[in-house]
């Protein structure tokens, strides 16, 4: 048995020089909405960890995640790059392949080294989806990709990227 | 991501009419299974502005991971003179089960020229658009399966454009996309028709935030979004793809053009 | 992109009646009403008073809260024996950390520690099946607080909640009526409204409300008339 997902979108794309990632606020139980304030989106230093899917797992994830970026943190005494992150989500996620977490996250990012933007997203096992352009998940999955499909293009500038386009 | 496979096509196995067709009861004994739909996929899209509609569908034809035929019109002139509808003044849309939107735009057709044979003049567009509610809702139970979008120009000459569910609801819009990839097209078009989450550059932040106003676009954008839309939907579809047909329809008549899309 | 989940999850509605939101609770869980206002400076938390086994009420004067320090007051609902069975554990767990600590955990630090145990015990043998409310004092940020817990350790902090049926008559109610910064008597009026209007339209009678206060000054019990008739239209 599947349970059914809490309802929530994410999207995560790159410009010039730049990354963003987006995500609705919304927590709800089909047509019910319990609340207008719950974000989907998680900061781990110059990482960000956008989740969707089951609310519970987005909050087991999302915390699991802390615990092992700041271990990370403590040991390697850096910031994990976006890349490492990539690699860690998936092995994590993986390690429940026959029990999965039920999330679908998307990792936007700058790799602090090499000064270059980076996205990608992940299905509920691990499988990394490296994109160059756009990654979207979520219960809006089909829209964002019709929307980003249609208005991406290669190297938009920051304010673009933010939706505040003229 | 695994989601994009959740759109439609092999639910159980290929669309067949027949939907695994002789299958062994649990007793044992042979049943048929008859299913009288199969889906065909497809996308169609239309768009009205001041003085002109515009019409677009996709001319993929599947049926699960298979192509039918890479060139099947989901567009089609209704009214006009003999079986070129020579004059036509209204284009009608149809996608989903490719038998039903034949069968229905048939209907239509026929009800459209006999209203001129026995009126004398020919048939309204918001005429036609209810005629063809009631067409649809005739067979309520056993329901054409199609979502029908009809484009034309109104008594005011204005576009006019109406889409339709299977069982006859219709409602009068500026623009619409139907079919596999209408929930890909349709949010672009909230944005790029009716500027939908757009604001003034510059009016400030937050509850300043101006909304740009929408207001009927010239025909060249039109076009050009239309082209954006089904390319962008040939990337993200399985279903859709082959080739773009279009009918801009103005007060001159309906001009038809062909564009190719990708073939994978 | 082998994973059988996300194709599963994007199919139709009502596909998932035997896992739906609880759906296999036995009859009587959704009827149990929790509700949670916040005010400027605190949470009224409020629970129905009977204690229902199938068609029969056990008690009229069931108290579904416990108070785990003296600034976090829980309110459950749920699978009969799950929900005091693991309202206690929690009890328990929070004053031994208290003791161990020589301090209290902050509502914000309780709520994730009830949504971890919660958390963990979903994916055990078997999981509680307790819908939650936790009604909280931030002594050092100096608000009051209220969090929103369902059976799947769904976490969210919210300025106000309800469980169960009580949900879609109430939310919409505070929808309306509430502000961030009502005073103690327009709390308890907008309560008073929900409670009316729970007992005109829910079908069963939940025989009225325990009403639990918490401020800065800890946790207290609210006297709450319910003995007055609801005209119903």
């Amino acid at each position: 048995m599947i349970p059914p997902p809490d309802g929530g979108a994410c999207v995560a794309m790159v410009g010039k020089d730049c990354v963003a990632i987006a995500c609705d606020l919304r927590l709800g139980m089909q047509a019910l909405t319990v609340s207008n304030n719950f974000p989907k989106i998680f900061s781990y230093g110059d990482v960000h960890l956008g989740l969707t899917g089951l609310a519970t797992d987005v909050s087991t994830v999302s915390d699991l995640f802390r615990y092992k970026v700041n271990m990370y943190r403590l040991r390697e005494e850096r910031n994990i790059s976006p890349q490492t992150m990539a690699n860690l989500v998936s092995s994590s996620l993986y390690e429940r392949r026959f029990g999965p977490y039920f999330v679908s996250p998307v990792i936007a990012g700058i790799n602090q080294t090499s000064g270059k933007p980076f996205i990608c997203g992940f299905d509920s096992i691990g499988c990394i989806d490296f994109a160059k352009d756009f990654i979207v998940s979520g219960t809006a999955s089909d829209q964002l990709f019709g929307t980003c499909e249609g208005l991406w293009e290669p190297d938009l500038v920051s304010c673009a990227c933010s939706g505040d386009m003229g | 991501m695994a989601a994009l496979f959740s759109g439609a096509p092999p639910q159980g196995g290929p669309g067949y009419s027949f939907k695994q067709t002789p299958t062994m009861a649990p007793s044992g004994e042979r049943q048929h299974g008859f299913y009288p739909y199969t889906d065909n996929g497809g996308s169609t899209l239309g768009i009205s502005g001041a003085d002109f509609t515009i019409m677009a569908g996709d001319t993929r034809s599947t049926s699960g991971y298979n192509i039918n035929t890479r060139y099947a019109p989901k567009l089609f002139k209704i009214g006009g003179e003999g079986p070129d509808n020579k004059g036509a003044r209204i284009v009608l849309s149809v996608v989903g089960f490719a038998a039903d939107g034949d069968a229905l735009k048939e209907r239509l057709d026929t009800i459209v020229k006999m209203y001129k044979y026995q009126h004398g003049k020919p048939m309204s567009v918001s005429a036609c658009a209810q005629r063809l509610s009631h067409v649809l809702y005739n067979k309520r139970f056993f329901p054409y399966y199609v979502h029908a979008i009809l484009g034309g120009i109104d008594e005011d000459g204005k576009g006019a454009l109406y889409s339709y569910d299977p069982v006859g609801s219709y409602e009068r819009e500026q623009c619409r996309a139907a079919g596999a990839a209408a929930s890909l097209i349709m949010p672009f078009l909230d944005n790029q028709v009716n500027f939908k989450n757009q604001y003034e550059p510059g009016s400030g932040t937050g509850h300043d935030l101006q909304a740009k106003v929408a207001q009927p676009l010239p025909r060249d954008t039109v076009e050009s979004i239309v082209r954006d839309a089904f390319t962008s939907a040939v990337e993200r579809h399985i279903e859709v793809g082959d080739g773009l047909q279009m009918m801009i329809i103005t007060p001159n008549g309906v001009e038809e053009t062909f564009t190719p899309l990708k073939r994978d | 992109m082998s994973s059988e989940w996300p194709d599963t999850l994007a199919a139709a509605p009502g596909q998932y009646a035997a896992c739906g939101r609880g759906e296999e609770h036995g009859l009587g869980v959704h009827w149990e009403v929790l509700l949670g206002i916040t005010g400027k400076d605190f949470t009224i938390i409020a629970a129905s008073k009977a204690a229902m086994r199938g068609a029969t009420v056990l008690k009229a004067s069931d108290d579904k809260t416990r108070a785990l320090n003296s600034h976090s007051l829980m309110a459950f609902s749920g699978e009969a024996g799950d929900t005091v069975q693991f309202a206690e554990f929690i009890q328990a767990n929070i004053q031994l950390y208290s003791m161990r600590n020589s301090m209290e955990l902050s509502p914000s630090a309780t709520a994730n520690f009830v949504r971890g145990e919660l958390a963990s015990a979903l994916r055990s043998r078997r999981p509680y099946t307790v819908n939650l409310l936790l009604g909280g004092y931030d002594e050092i940020a100096d608000k009051p607080t209220l969090y929103w817990i369902d059976y799947l350790a769904s976490l969210a902090p919210v300025p106000y909640a309800a469980h169960g049926y009580a949900q879609y008559y109430c939310l919409s109610l505070l929808d309306k009526h509430h502000h961030p910064d009502i005073d103690f008597a327009q709390g308890m009026k907008i309560l008073r409204m929900c409670s009316e209007e729970l007992k005109r339209r829910l079908p069963i009678d939940f025989k009225g409300l325990m009403v639990k206060i918490i401020t800065k000054d800890g946790i207290r019990e609210e006297e709450y008339a319910d003995d007055q008739n609801v005209a119903v239209p």
